[in-house]
């Protein structure tokens, strides 16, 4: 029988293979794309528990939906970013980004 | 049954799309692994009772921000070469944080007693009514939030180059070239 365990398991799995994910690469689009990955897990465990914790009233799913646009707006403002400072000049590796350092 | 073997069979998905994210030399590659974990995912909410979720995973992760990615990947791909790679320290220190957050929470998760109640499944009624009645305003805030960001990274990413080239970015404030015109009708 599958238990809320086996989905916050999961999640933390998928969390941790992110944040691995993240730190270890140096290309400034993969970091963006193992954030989103991030971000899902942490979807897939307010859902969980969502339906197994409280389910008479559907907060978590709303929490869902909530960082859904997070997600959208972040990325949208990332690739952005990524975008801008590749046509500036040509630098994707995110240790040698110092243009807002001061 | 079904249940637990579409469970693990999504589970399984996810993982691996996870891993071949992670390790793929070739960053188009490991955005195919996303959106297989993106289904996979989408499959779990459905398994999970929301099929509102499922949906909108599909619609907006799997649609939306895998495009957006792709988009992206072709526009302003890695050009990092195989010599620049972190270094195996690094490596080692990204694995050991990551096993230790790993282990950390599934400790907390085997510990704690969780006080579950009979699973209930959230038609897409039951989610808007609340997010219509008591979150109403963090829904409009979420909006208005998303559509300055979207402007914002309109306006960054436009090809008259807010960030400056690297000669004059020192001289010229940001702001008086990022937003031309508009300036005096928000003052």
């Amino acid at each position: 029988m599958i238990g809320l365990n086996h989905y916050l398991l999961l999640g933390a799995a998928l969390f941790v293979v992110g944040l691995y994910g993240a730190l270890t690469s140096k290309s400034a689009l993969r970091v963006v794309i193992c954030v989103e990955l991030i971000l899902n897990a942490v979807n897939l465990n307010l859902a969980a528990f969502s339906s197994y914790v409280a389910p008479k009233q559907a907060v978590g799913m709303n929490f869902v939906i909530f960082l859904m646009v997070v997600a959208a707006a972040e990325i949208g403002l990332a690739l952005a970013i990524i975008i801008s400072l590749n046509r500036s000049n040509d630098i994707d590796a995110i240790d040698t980004i110092r243009r807002l350092r001061g | 049954m079904t249940q637990a073997i579409l469970f693990y069979l999504y589970a399984a998905i996810a993982l691996a799309g996870a891993i071949v994210l992670v390790r793929a030399r070739n960053l188009l590659h490991g955005a195919l692994g996303l959106f297989a974990t993106i289904i996979a995912i989408g499959g779990l909410f459905l398994l999970l009772g929301s099929e509102f979720l499922a949906a909108m995973q599909l619609f907006v992760y799997g649609g939306a921000i895998t495009v957006l990615i792709m988009f992206a990947l072709m526009l302003a791909g890695p050009r990092v070469n195989s010599e620049d790679q972190p270094s195996r320290a690094v490596y080692w220190l990204a694995g050991i944080v990551s096993a230790a957050f790993f282990v950390a929470v599934a400790l907390v998760l085997w510990r704690t007693e969780w006080h579950l109640s009979a699973p209930v499944v959230h038609d897409t009624a039951s989610i808007a009514e609340i997010l219509f009645s008591r979150y109403v305003l963090p829904f409009e805030i979420a909006g208005l939030s998303l559509t300055i960001a979207l402007i914002g990274s309109i306006v960054i990413a436009r090809e008259d180059d807010v960030l400056g080239d690297g000669t004059d970015g020192s001289d010229a404030p940001v702001g008086s070239t990022a937003l031309p015109e508009d300036e005096g009708g928000l003052a």
